[in-house]
């Protein structure tokens, strides 16, 4: 029974991160200035949010189940609350980290419509913090020597910071530029 | 009438019919009231923002003692309640000002930024951009990025001057100016091609054919701009044929407006003229709204093409372009250039077809475009 939810707690981990980085993809994806029209961000926006709600059951799921099995010790209190964990306080704490980030995330998203647009984008912005602290976590603790898991979490790794890039390096829109050029005129 | 309490002021003004004088014709009780009541914090608006407008200054220059009185009835009650008057920067009206020791607002020489939220939002230490207004910011509110907004009301100079006039002088005097609709006496600049330019002491109902006698326009005036670039293009014809009403005017798509008219100079291409207004416009963004970023430089430039090859298909991109604008920005600035530059080719068709046909009825077809 343990080995089984010690086996379900590192499956579900590895599915986590493996949908978190389809979430940051697509999020890069609607969000820059190359961002998609019509139809086509209709459907990419839907399912940036579906799977983010989606990884919520894998997350609760993957942290139950590491609270859970006895190989380890790590309480419901650290489970909340970062570095609090006996078993490998730092990367526990940044994997804890990640999932209040993701929650602040979600419960921001969720109600969005009720607060400050710029309330929403502040919290918005720190899940390129959640990504790679999750990432670290999951590299560190849970797939160091199994060269599929590894490599599936590099790969993760790849091309979140390939979309991003891909997000960043956009040029100016022209909306932007034009925004920008006036802004430099004189208004004060 | 030193104890004029706030009451009776709305009271007096509610009587007078008095109406801002700054261009929307708006009820100065209604917003006296508002302002009364939320504690709002008064900006005098001397900029004379309007294409040609002087008649701010024409106040400042010469009454402005009742100009301030007018300003501390406004603002009269328990409460203190700041009072700031707006010039452009480095104006004649803005040293003046300054000289009076008056509280100045110095405000960028832009259109967009003698606009009552741009006001706004500079005396409250942003930019003189438009803000969005979701609800009268006589009321306080926030701007765009959720900072708070202090309740102010902004009033346009010259219907200062006149609530210090309807206390002095009583509604009934006031009201025996101009039409029931539009009463009281009232300023109008004249300027453009006339050998007497400048501010008149008239009244509503005036044909406007007295108002162009008494600046003299040059011989052979063809075209007249009444209300700037928030106004329209009328014909000598319909000038002369119209009162000084909104109902007149409304009848070409104009308005009395901030009191402008600006005979064009009949030895220029009227073309060139506009594509002058229309050019000038799309440089006085203010970079927010999609309509004012793009829309009104591809109305001018839609002109500037219309002009160079006059054509059935450049008319058409032309009204496409400008009806495209009305009612999307965040202030009326898209509302205005398009009304502008769809009366310019209702007026300008005649003389469009002579230049399709290869000649400019001023001969003056390769005229330069300058701004206005």
């Amino acid at each position: 029974m343990n080995e089984a939810l010690w086996y379900l707690s590192r499956a579900t981990g590895v599915a986590s991160i493996v949908l978190l980085t389809a979430v940051v993809v697509l999020g890069a994806l609607v969000s820059g200035r190359r961002r998609p029209h019509g139809d086509q961000a209709t459907v990419v926006m839907a399912v940036h949010r579906w799977i983010s709600l989606g990884i919520v059951a894998f997350l609760l799921t993957h942290v139950a189940t590491a609270i859970a099995e006895t190989y380890v010790s790590i309480d419901w209190i650290s489970a909340l609350v970062p570095f609090t964990s006996g078993y490998e306080t730092l990367w526990v704490g940044l994997g804890t980290l990640a999932v209040d980030v993701l929650v602040a995330v979600v419960v921001t998203s969720w109600w969005r419509h009720r607060i400050p647009e710029r309330a929403w984008r502040a919290v918005h912005y720190a899940a390129y913090l959640l990504w790679p602290m999750a990432l670290v976590h999951g590299l560190v603790l849970g797939t160091a020597d199994e060269a599929l898991l590894l490599g599936t979490t590099v790969l993760c790794g790849l091309v979140g910071v390939g979309a991003v890039l891909w997000r960043l390096l956009a040029r100016p829109h022209h909306d932007r530029a034009r925004r920008d050029v006036v802004l430099d005129q004189e208004w004060a | 009438m030193s104890t004029t309490t706030t009451a009776d002021l709305v009271a007096l003004l509610e009587a007078s019919g008095l109406a801002g004088r700054g261009g929307a014709a708006f009820s100065t009780a209604v917003k006296v009231r508002a302002a009364h009541e939320h504690g709002a914090a008064l900006i005098v608006n001397a900029c004379d923002g309007e294409v040609g407008a002087v008649k701010d200054a024409h106040v400042v220059a010469h009454h402005l003692d009742a100009l301030v009185q007018g300003a501390r009835l406004v603002t009269a009650g328990r409460r203190r309640r700041s009072v700031r008057f707006a010039a452009h920067r480095g104006s004649a009206t803005a040293e003046a000002l300054h000289r009076a020791g008056l509280d100045v607002l110095d405000v960028p020489d832009r259109y967009v930024s003698s606009e009552e939220t741009s006001l706004i939002s500079l005396a409250g230490g942003g930019l003189a951009r438009p803000m969005t207004k979701r609800r009268p910011f006589v009321t306080g509110g926030r701007d765009q990025t959720g900072r708070r907004v202090p309740a102010t009301v902004v009033l346009n100079a010259e219907t200062v001057w006149r609530i210090a006039q309807v206390a002095e002088h009583g509604p009934a005097w006031f009201r025996s100016f101009g039409t029931p609709e539009e009463p009281g006496p009232r300023l109008v600049a004249l300027t453009g091609a006339v050998d007497r330019p400048g501010v008149l002491e008239t009244e509503a109902g005036t044909p406007l054919a007295d108002l162009l006698d008494a600046a003299r326009p040059v011989r052979g005036w063809q075209h007249v701009v009444v209300g700037g670039l928030g106004g329209v293009l009328l014909a000598a014809d319909d000038a002369r044929a119209v009162r000084w009403t909104g109902a007149d005017l409304a009848r070409h798509g104009g308005s009395l407006g901030p009191g402008v008219v600006d005979v064009l100079d009949p030895g220029r291409c009227p073309l060139a003229t506009v594509s002058s207004f229309l050019l000038y416009a799309a440089g006085e963004t203010a970079g927010q709204c999609g309509p004012c970023m793009f829309g009104v430089p591809s109305v001018a430039e839609a002109w500037r093409r219309l002009v160079e090859t006059p054509s059935r298909q450049g008319i058409d991109e032309v009204r496409a372009a400008a009806g495209l604008l009305p009612g999307r920005g965040a202030c009326r600035f898209p509302d205005a250039v398009g009304r502008f530059a769809a009366s310019a080719l209702r007026v300008l068709e005649p003389h469009l077809a002579a230049h399709a046909s290869g000649s400019c009825p001023t001969g003056r077809s390769r005229d330069r475009v300058r701004h206005p």
